[in-house]
């Protein structure tokens, strides 16, 4: 079984790496100038609450310990508590991933829903109008950087139009108010799925087009069989490799990446509060954000390398 | 085709291919017949436009930039111009194309069995166990072991030779009245060669079909077909049954094709009889014989006009050919003198 020994593999490998990005998270606390206490108490430092974070982190043994400790802690889900907000720093988390989670998928809905059928009728006749069009639109959105394409859909869409809660810090959780929750994501949805679909209907449509020379594709066709199914059944699967494996690293970045949407926003997403952390100082906040968002990231590439060899199984073999 | 009317009519057929630098005619003018239960052999060089040609015949060219003039009946149907929706119809049912690579014409990611019976199911219209019944039955039918679990196979867990069958089982899975190869037997080794040559043309006369070879390879077409068509820098340059071409050829270039193929006879280590010079660049065709500048027999008249084909006496035997060789039986007469 090719796919089992290569999953395997992999999940060894990313074990490694995890492992790798907990001594960089943890190490983190080290790197910035003064004592570990000083940096993560801030401005909270008395003696009381230096007393307690030597005994909660070990910060009086070697370093090696104190990893072991703080790995111990963070394996048992516990990130630490904030000196700054009092906030146990998983618990932040917990409230603000949700929303990262929410908002990547609603965009990227959005650029699958537009990109793969435009790419298809892109390829279909390479060069004909259609194709010319999206292509150079697509070029075009490709070069307007996220942070404007905001401002302009904040102008239209919440200014002009006067959309309900499309505003800034128009963000409700989806507990409290699931249809304002949606309309609060409608532009960050957007912003983030435009930058999507412009690199997948790239990938995909110059994909489609070589596959679509291929003498499986001649064979399919002289079986007298629709051009859409030729299309779904015969060319899409091949041609799916690239598309799911930069969308693998491009939801990785989005994870890391969605800050300036969200501080344009104001949405509390993990980008946000990270941004809320740094300038609090707040260093165990910041650390257990870092954790997360890389972990996720070499999660999320993880899946997508794993449904790479489920498209491609031939992948897996070599 | 209770009738005496050809399955297959193919007239003045020309095949252009629009390229950035400028327009190649890959088949240029095209004229024959092919009877029910017959079967023709094209055989030329790389480049001569036997491919195209099949395909033009079925209208499976690819979608842009091509020209197809002349006229292609099949059974009745005209196909040059015909649109693709209306060639869908015919596609696989009437007509139906064994392709050259069994390594690229195969999806990779979809199981043999699905492959096969794809066309039984959305052509015949037989439902998903039908189908798979069917399907193993033809896997069978083409010398397929244990067509049951090899159903469920991916391409690539497949010899080359198997592939083949595969992609014979999916040309003969709604009986086609017509079958097109096109070098069938190129991409494999020489004993699956003769095998699926074999199997071929016993599922040929088994389900009565009619076939066309296109071939490079003359030893495939001299026991397997009635009739020949030789071609060269997309026109025909000589046809006649198997045997006129064989025995009594007059053009040149058959002679000269049929002079490369190396003989078992031959003492080890003979030199192959190449073909001097290449094949022409259609871009730039002569307005004389295209063959000419190769042709060791060529005067000047065959550098300026072009040969038309011409009858030599049979009326099946045609080529085209200013100084045609002489007949065989002429021929020793010259050169030995003292056989005949």
């Amino acid at each position: 079984m090719a796919v089992i020994k290569y999953v395997a593999r992999r999940l060894v490998l990313m074990v490694g790496i995890i492992f790798v990005i907990s001594v960089g998270a943890f190490y983190l606390i080290h790197l910035l100038p003064g004592d570990p206490a000083t940096v993560i108490l801030g401005g909270g430092d008395t003696p009381q609450a230096r007393a307690a974070l030597y005994k909660q982190l070990g910060l009086n043994r070697g370093i090696v310990i104190q990893y072991f400790v703080w790995l111990n802690h963070v394996l048992h889900g516990n990130l630490g508590t904030s000196f700054i907000t009092n906030e146990s720093v998983v618990s932040t988390i917990k409230n603000a991933f949700p929303i990262d989670v929410e908002m990547i998928i609603l965009s990227q809905i959005l650029a699958f829903a537009f990109a793969i059928p435009l790419a298809m009728r892109s390829a279909q006749k390479p060069n004909g109008r259609l194709d010319k069009t999206a292509s150079a639109g697509s070029f075009t959105l490709l070069s307007i950087p996220p942070f404007i394409i905001i401002v302009f859909l904040v102008l239209i869409v919440a200014v002009k139009l006067k959309i309900p809660n499309t505003g800034p810090a128009s963000y409700v959780s989806i507990g409290q108010d699931w249809v304002v929750n949606l309309e609060s994501m409608v532009l960050p949805a957007v912003t983030l799925a435009i930058g999507s679909f412009v690199l997948y209907y790239r990938i995909l449509r110059s994909d489609l087009i070589s596959t679509l020379q291929e003498e499986f594709i001649t064979l399919a066709r002289s079986k007298g069989i629709s051009r859409r199914r030729i299309m779904w059944r015969h060319a899409f699967r091949p041609s799916s490799v690239a598309l799911v494996g930069t969308a693998g690293v491009n939801i990785g970045g989005l994870i890391a990446g969605g800050f300036v949407v969200q501080f344009l926003l104001q949405i509390p997403g993990l980008g946000f509060t990270l941004i809320d952390a740094i300038n609090l100082s707040d260093y165990l906040l910041v650390q257990g954000i870092v954790l997360v968002i890389s972990v996720s990231v070499v999660l999320i590439n993880f899946l997508f390398d794993f449904l790479i060899t489920i498209i491609d199984p031939r992948i897996a073999r070599d | 085709m209770s009738d005496n009317a050809p399955l297959l009519s193919v007239k003045n057929l020309a095949t252009t291919f629009e390229t950035a630098r400028g327009e190649v005619p890959a088949v240029g003018g095209v004229t024959f017949d092919l009877l029910a239960d017959e079967t023709i052999g094209i055989v030329g060089e790389s480049g001569s436009g036997k491919t195209v040609l099949a395909r033009s015949i079925m209208g499976l060219q690819p979608r842009t930039n091509v020209r197809v003039e002349g006229s292609v009946q099949l059974d009745g149907t005209e196909i040059v111009g015909a649109s693709e929706a209306e060639l869908r119809k015919i596609w696989a049912v009437d007509v139906a194309m064994i392709f050259q690579d069994p390594m690229t014409s195969l999806n990779p990611l979809i199981r043999i069995g699905k492959q096969i019976d794809e066309t039984l199911r959305l052509r015949l219209g037989l439902n998903k166990s039908d189908a798979k019944k069917r399907a193993i039955e033809l896997l069978d039918l083409v010398g397929i072991p244990s067509a049951n679990e090899r159903y469920m196979a991916y391409p690539a867990q497949l010899s080359g030779g198997m592939r083949q069958r595969v992609v014979i089982a999916i040309a003969l899975a709604c009986s086609p009245k017509l079958l097109l190869a096109d070098e069938p037997t190129t991409g494999l080794d020489v004993t699956i060669q003769a095998q699926i040559l074999n199997l071929l043309d016993q599922l040929k006369s088994d389900l009565h079909m009619s076939m066309v070879l296109v071939t490079h390879d003359l030893g495939v077409v001299a026991t397997r077909t009635d009739r020949i068509i030789v071609m060269y820098a997309g026109r025909i340059v000589e046809t006649g049954t198997t045997k006129e071409v064989f025995a009594q050829h007059r053009m040149p270039y058959t002679e000269a094709l049929l002079a490369s193929t190396p003989k078992v006879s031959d003492a080890s280590h003979t030199r192959l009889n190449a073909i001097p010079g290449r094949p022409p660049d259609l871009l730039k065709l002569a307005k004389g014989c295209s063959f000419a500048p190769r042709c060791q027999y060529a005067t000047e008249r065959c550098h300026n006009e072009r040969p038309e084909l011409e009858s030599s006496g049979s009326p099946s035997h045609l080529f085209a050919c200013w100084n045609p060789l002489p007949l065989p039986t002429n021929r020793t007469a010259s050169s030995a003198g003292s056989e005949a």
